[in-house]
């Protein structure tokens, strides 16, 4: 195994990256991490003869609160970052937790939230949880910039919404009223293992009453997926153990997963169903963990 | 009163510790010699396909392309390491037999150019029909593996001692059950590598290797040279576990391409090659039925097993008959029937991993001995202590057991689990389960005929008496036996073992030992480095009893002092009568050897599980199952073992820890997995799932009492009888959790949960 040989470019500003993407077309792609694409390249099974590395723009790789908006993740911030920023875990200790389960600890130094969301594996662990908090992404493209919200931007196992000359620069977990959120990954061993199912959820309580609910799943789509129906079965309704078991029923019901080597469709619909049901008992009685 | 013992018996540091750690010591892949090429073998994209053509010529042109080798520029005489059924060829000339057999060699300047060839060989294929399983492949009709094996019959076996139907007919109880095995492999840390330099008539190999001999006597015949002129040297080995025994085919593709260059040449294998190598455990078919009295005692046992061996023999035929050999080691009973058919497939071969064949085949019947304790309504503990092997027998299948303290580490494991308050009494989804084993300190017959002894040692001193380096072809592949002969060779000479230095497998340097697999060498090697140690004491207190004007009776040695045993404050450093021996006679060398008594009967496959002595080992396990998930969390996990004396307790241990690893990620988690072409799915770390450190139960490692008169100071081997008993200490640990029982390995979590699922619906009905 070998990485093939490419031109490559460190970019100094935004816009100069996004002006290559522009200028270079597909035979481009963006480096972040490099934990998947130079892993790919050494296997043959991607060439791009461009790598455009974002490894100097520093202002990708903050996490600040900002007023008004939520907290701003830039796209270069890598996983352990994210377990070890004391805003997240002060606020949303879940998705640092969501952060820490992914892969290893050598992958966790190097991987990015950006390269995981752009990357677009259906078992990612991040989307699940960014997209249950409601979080939004800002795509920087030579034209300017555009902000989507994270749910909208996969189109299926690999794909994205993502133009030619954009790149994420910041994911932005919005102000919100949730009063607890979580993120499951079920996975065949404690580390390095990807995802079997991934159930996120954030909900808000009243008392013993769910206000509002957003749950997500991985692993059990094209793309990481809202679970509606099953939002709708508990928001308004008053929390029970049989409640709960009825909203996995529902979770499980409406997912589509697939049989592969880490589990079968019939498998991953019943642990959605079991994960759901923990996940919001999680985030019900213990906030955002 | 001082210890018995100045070194043995003592967790000295390991002697290759420090330069491990540091990163110094220096693997096969990380050496260079001056015009090194690097080279690598072009594998069959076909699980099974005729050869058309094979066109070198877009390869050759390529810059940095030094030499392209196929069928016709190497022997064509056929290798493997049994010789039985030598089936091999250093490259496939007629056909490819499985996803990533053998057909061409690059060597070039660079890695890069030689992925880049490979690319451009073309080989024309005519793609034909494969089988992959082996119950498919035994059938009449089935696609033809190799033309001299019809059915696909690699190896059939039967055996029959005493009379299993008559014990049957008389039986109070008789049970049949079947489970099958997985395909799993060794993953050892670091690849397979070789490299190879032919210079003029002599030929150089450095090799991640198992055994310098074996690889020494199968690349000499290969090429027709004489042993004399074939040198290999180990390297630090990072881990072999029964795959590095054999030559990989990188010796022979190297040393053709060194020839052919005349440059040193480099080969390696990457993750994936490794897999598609393999050499890994078989998945055995495992059907067994017993016969028990009342009380349990076992009346008579009968093995009816299969195994898939993938595309060639490798070690599979003594896999074959350890599956059966093993099972009357362990319980006491006179009657056993055993039938193997070991099948070819187009999959990858399968040989020899930690346990050989024994590993599965003792899930199966530890499982399916629990079944006879629960319809005799017995305490499964109970039942194994009733039939437990006792010391000073001979099984029916003629081998001699010494030593035994089977009983003990039984009733050992109870206590310190806490068996009796935990056993059916922990509530919803907790389960306490055990497993026992036994196993070989070493073969009793080497691979191939031969009379050479098994073991061999010559222990220096040098000029000044400082220092003593011991020379043996033994060889530590990660396991320590550098260390532990050390200790011997000190121990033996009244030595410290500070001050032992050790040069060991390298065929040129070192005097003959087969090498590390049979969990051979602490027995077999020790013996011969005990002699030699013994043999350079004798002389060096000759000497000193001319120094000290006393008898040479008179006298003894311990910690590099010799000392009066009538008047102990009478004493001389061993390094200045080391010397003053030098001055006199010349250098102080002590030699030693060693070679098993003749053992075992005289049926067919007789010589296979004989061994000099014989391990034992009782595991109990504690898991917590996830009732809606499956997932299976072992909590804790108890080995006691009977391995006679212990020459090193932390590396003793550290032997069981990392057999608890491998038996536990063969349990639950590993399994070789192909698509319906014979590709393998999931040829790396990330989807072949070892367990990591953090699914590793708290272990508990304990020993019983036990002192083996065949080995030296008593010792036994621990390094694979630990595996043995695992799997099936796990099931039934499952078992006594949910009261269900999966079949088959891996118990994964989906397979629990689907057991788990059938036995709901079926109490709903």
């Amino acid at each position: 195994m070998y990485l093939p040989d490419f031109e490559y470019h460190m970019p100094a500003s935004i816009q100069e990256a996004c002006a290559l993407l522009a200028k270079s077309g597909p035979a481009a792609q963006v480096l972040a991490g490099g934990t998947d694409l130079l892993n790919k390249m050494k296997h043959g099974l991607v060439a791009p003869q461009i790598l455009i590395s974002l490894k100097q723009l520093e202002q990708l790789s903050g996490i600040e609160y900002v007023a008004g908006k939520g907290v701003v993740i830039g796209a270069r911030v890598t996983h352990n970052a994210i377990c070890n920023a004391k805003l997240l875990q002060d606020k949303y200790l879940s998705v640092c937790e969501a952060a820490h389960h992914m892969a290893n600890n050598q992958i966790r130094n190097v991987g990015t939230i950006g390269g995981n969301i752009a990357n677009a594996v259906p078992s990612a662990d991040l989307p699940p949880i960014l997209i249950a908090l409601g979080a939004s992404i800002t795509l920087a493209g030579a034209n300017g910039e555009r902000e989507m919200a994270l749910e909208d931007f996969f189109t299926g196992p690999g794909k994205t919404k993502i133009a030619p000359d954009e790149i994420i620069t910041q994911i932005i977990i919005p102000d919100g009223s949730f009063t607890g959120s979580t993120y499951i990954k079920f996975g065949l061993r404690r580390s390095g293992a990807l995802a079997v199912v991934g159930v996120a959820v954030a909900v808000e309580m009243d008392g013993n009453v769910c206000k509002k609910a957003r749950i997500a799943l991985g692993a059990v789509a094209p793309v990481p997926m809202r679970a509606t129906q099953a939002e709708a079965a508990i928001t308004g309704q008053t929390v029970s153990d049989d409640l709960l078991e009825a909203v996995g029923v529902c979770a499980a019901k409406e997912c589509k997963p697939i049989s592969d080597m880490r589990g079968s469709a019939e498998y991953r619909r019943d642990m959605v169903r079991v994960f759901t049901k923990r996940a919001l008992r999680k985030a019900i009685d213990e906030g955002h963990v | 009163m001082a210890e018995k013992y100045a070194v043995i018996g003592k967790s000295v540091p390991k002697i290759d510790g420090r330069v491990k750690v540091t990163g110094q010591a220096k693997y096969t892949g990380d050496l260079k010699f001056p015009n090194m090429l690097v080279g690598k073998i072009l594998t069959s994209p076909y699980a099974h396909a005729k050869i058309l053509n094979i066109d070198t010529a877009e390869a050759e042109k390529l810059p940095g392309v030094k030499a392209i080798i196929t069928h016709k520029d190497v022997p064509t005489l056929k290798y493997g390491i049994s010789p039985a059924r030598w089936d091999e060829s250093i490259f496939c000339s007629d056909k490819v037999r499985f996803v990533g057999d053998k057909v061409a060699a690059v060597a070039a300047l660079d890695e890069e150019t030689v992925y880049k060839a490979l690319k451009l060989i073309k080989v024309d294929y005519e793609v034909l029909p494969a089988v992959f399983d082996p119950e498919e492949a035994i059938k009449e009709g089935a696609p033809q593996i190799h033309d001299e094996y019809p059915r696909n019959i690699n190896t059939e076996i039967h055996q029959n001692f005493g009379d299993v139907e008559k014990a049957f007919k008389e039986a109070y109880h008789v049970r049949t059950d079947r489970f099958e095995g997985n395909r799993t492999y060794q993953c050892p840390i670091e690849p397979h590598s070789a490299i190879s330099i032919w210079e003029g008539n002599k030929l150089t190999v450095y090799s991640s290797t198992q055994s310098p001999h074996y690889f020494q006597y199968y690349i000499a015949r290969e090429f027709g040279l004489p042993m004399g002129d074939v040198r290999v040297i180990k390297t630090f080995v990072g881990g072999g576990f029964g795959g590095k025994l054999e030559p990989t085919g990188l010796e022979f593709a190297g040393a053709a391409l060194s020839k052919l260059t005349g440059r040193p040449v480099k080969m390696f294998y990457d993750r994936h090659e490794m897999f598609a190598h393999n050499r890994g455990r078989h998945k055995q078919i495992m059907e067994i039925t017993t016969g028990v009295d009342k009380n349990g005692k076992l009346l008579g046992v009968y093995a009816n097993f299969m195994m898939d061996g993938g595309a060639y023999t490798s070690l599979g035929i003594a896999t074959a008959y350890y599956a059966g050999a093993m099972l009357p080691l362990t319980y006491e009973f006179d009657n056993f029937k055993f039938d193997m058919i070991r099948a070819y497939t187009n999959l990858p071969a399968c040989g020899a991993q930690r346990g050989h064949g024994a590993p599965q085949p003792r899930y199966a019947f530890e499982c399916h001995l629990d079944n006879v304790a629960t319809d005799l309504g017995m305490d499964p503990i109970q039942l194994r202590l009733v039939n437990a092997r006792q010391p000073n027998t001979v099984t029916p299948n003629d081998f001699a057991v010494n030593s035994c303290e089977l009983t003990e580490c039984i009733e050992k494991a109870k206590e310190v689990s806490g068996w009796a308050e935990k056993k059916g009494q922990m509530g919803k989804g907790r389960g306490i389960g055990i497993g026992v084993g036994s196993f070989v300190s070493g073969a009793g017959y080497p691979i191939y005929r031969t009379n050479l002894p098994h073991a061999s040692a010559i222990i220096k001193v040098h000029e000044d008496g400082t220092a003593a380096t011991l020379y043996t072809m033994a060889t530590d592949i990660g396991q320590g036996s550098d260390t532990v002969l050390c200790q011997m060779a000190a121990e033996a000479m009244g030595f410290k073992y500070e001050n032992m230095k050790i040069v060991s497998a390298d065929t040129e340097t070192t005097p003959h030992d087969f090498g590390a697999y049979a969990s051979r060498q602490t027995l077999m090697s020790g013996s011969a480095v005990k002699q030699a140690g013994e043999e350079v004491k004798k002389q060096l207190l000759e000497m000193a009893a001319q120094m000290m004007e006393v008898a040479p009776g008179d006298l003894d040695c311990r910690d590099s002092i010799v000392f009066s045993l009538s008047d102990p404050e009478k004493t001389k450093p061993f390094g200045e009568v080391a010397r003053e021996f030098f001055v006199r006679q010349g250098p102080l060398v002590g030699k030693g050897s060693y070679a098993p008594p003749k053992l075992g009967g005289t049926f067919k496959g007789a010589a296979v599980g004989t061994s000099p002595a014989y391990s034992f080992a009782a595991q109990i396990s504690e898991v917590e199952i996830d009732e809606e998930t499956g997932e299976i969390d072992v909590k804790e996990v108890w080995d006691i073992h009977d391995c006679g004396q212990v020459i090193n307790p932390s590396l003793l241990h550290a032997q069981v820890h990392g057999a608890l690893f491998m038996g536990m990620g063969e349990s639950i988690w590993e399994q070789v997995l192909f698509d319906d072409q014979g590709r393998i799915l999931n040829p790396n770390l990330g989807e072949y799932r070892l367990p990591t450190a953090m699914d590793m139960p708290k272990i508990t490692s304990e020993l019983v009492e036990s002192y083996e008169p065949a080995g030296p100071w008593g010792v036994k081997e621990v390094g694979e009888g630990a595996t043995i008993p695992t799997m099936g200490c796990y099931a039934n640990a499952i078992y006594d959790a949910m009261g269900i029982r999966v079949n088959s390995l891996p118990l994964s979590y989906e397979k629990v949960w689907r057991a788990l699922k059938e036995k709901r619906e079926s109490e709903a009905k």
